[in-house]
């Protein structure tokens, strides 16, 4: 069973990802977006992990896609034809870079050992205090991030400055 | 609950599609918000790969990471887009073949 849901969600979510790629309409692109994230949060739960399952549609989807859709309404795109590159070409980087990738991944993973999994039963608790008491630096350091990510949104985003005396 | 190796073994060939994939449309799409799509692609197939190691050895630390991850992500298409949206107003186009100040 977790075999045969492992299958349907990895396709879903490759299939979703490459459908980024290949439509032309960028709504289209936000939209298969969106079904890759479903799958991803799939894949989660299917590890266990389902604090990162309900993370990744309320904040990916629910946040950051719409963000997306917002901008590719908001600048009212045409859909011109980009320059369609090579099919050959386009197979072979990826068939390369799928490859070389794989390679150095199982190298490097090798001496993680397969234990038997022990799902916790709180496991938002635990990771709450593991970032209140280990990852405490990080986490402030992130709280400032947000912050000045805040300001430089609003200074870039300003509207006056752009349309008086923007650069042509 | 153990796992199969078969989920195991095969869950890195997810992973490194997804991450090729981002790679791909980053590097082939000329249209500027599809690239940042591309590049939440890439961030995705690091989570994934961050959140099976992490259930594997059973420690909660990539978890966290996981967490940081999207927080920076969320934070990056925020200022992209932002970017992308002045790009627009100044040149009336996002594709990105338009965008050769920097190169003289």
């Amino acid at each position: 069973m977790r075999e045969v849901l492992f299958i349907a969600f990895s396709l879903f979510t490759i299939g979703a990802a490459s459908g980024v790629l290949l439509s032309r309409n960028p709504v289209y692109s936000a939209f298969s977006l969106i079904l890759s994230f479903f799958g991803l949060s799939g894949l989660y739960l299917l590890w266990g992990s389902t604090f990162m399952a309900m993370i990744q549609i309320l904040i990916y989807t629910g946040a950051i896609v719409v963000l997306f859709v917002f901008v590719v309404m908001l600048l009212n795109l045409q859909t011109n034809r980009e320059n369609s590159s090579n099919i050959v070409f386009l197979g072979v980087v990826s068939a390369s870079v799928w490859l070389f990738s794989l390679i150095i991944l199982r190298v490097l993973t090798r001496s993680i050992p397969n234990k038997i999994l022990e799902i916790p039963e709180n496991q938002l608790r635990t990771i709450s205090k593991l970032l209140f008491t280990r990852y405490l630096w990080p986490f402030e350091i992130l709280s400032f991030f947000l912050l000045v990510m805040i300001i430089a949104i609003f200074a870039i985003t300003r509207t006056q400055e752009i349309a008086h005396g923007g650069e042509k | 609950m153990n796992f199969p190796t078969s989920i195991t073994y095969w869950s890195h060939f997810v992973t490194i599609a997804m991450f090729a994939l981002g790679l791909l449309g980053f590097l082939l799409r000329r249209n500027a918000i599809v690239v940042l799509m591309c590049i939440e692609l890439m961030l995705n197939a690091v989570n994934l790969f961050l959140i099976e190691t992490s259930m594997r050895t059973n420690t909660p630390d990539g978890i966290i990471l996981v967490v940081f991850v999207v927080t920076v992500a969320a934070a990056e298409v925020a200022v992209g887009l932002g970017i992308i949206l002045n790009l627009y107003r100044l040149k009336g186009t996002v594709n990105l073949d338009h965008f050769k100040s920097l190169q003289g």
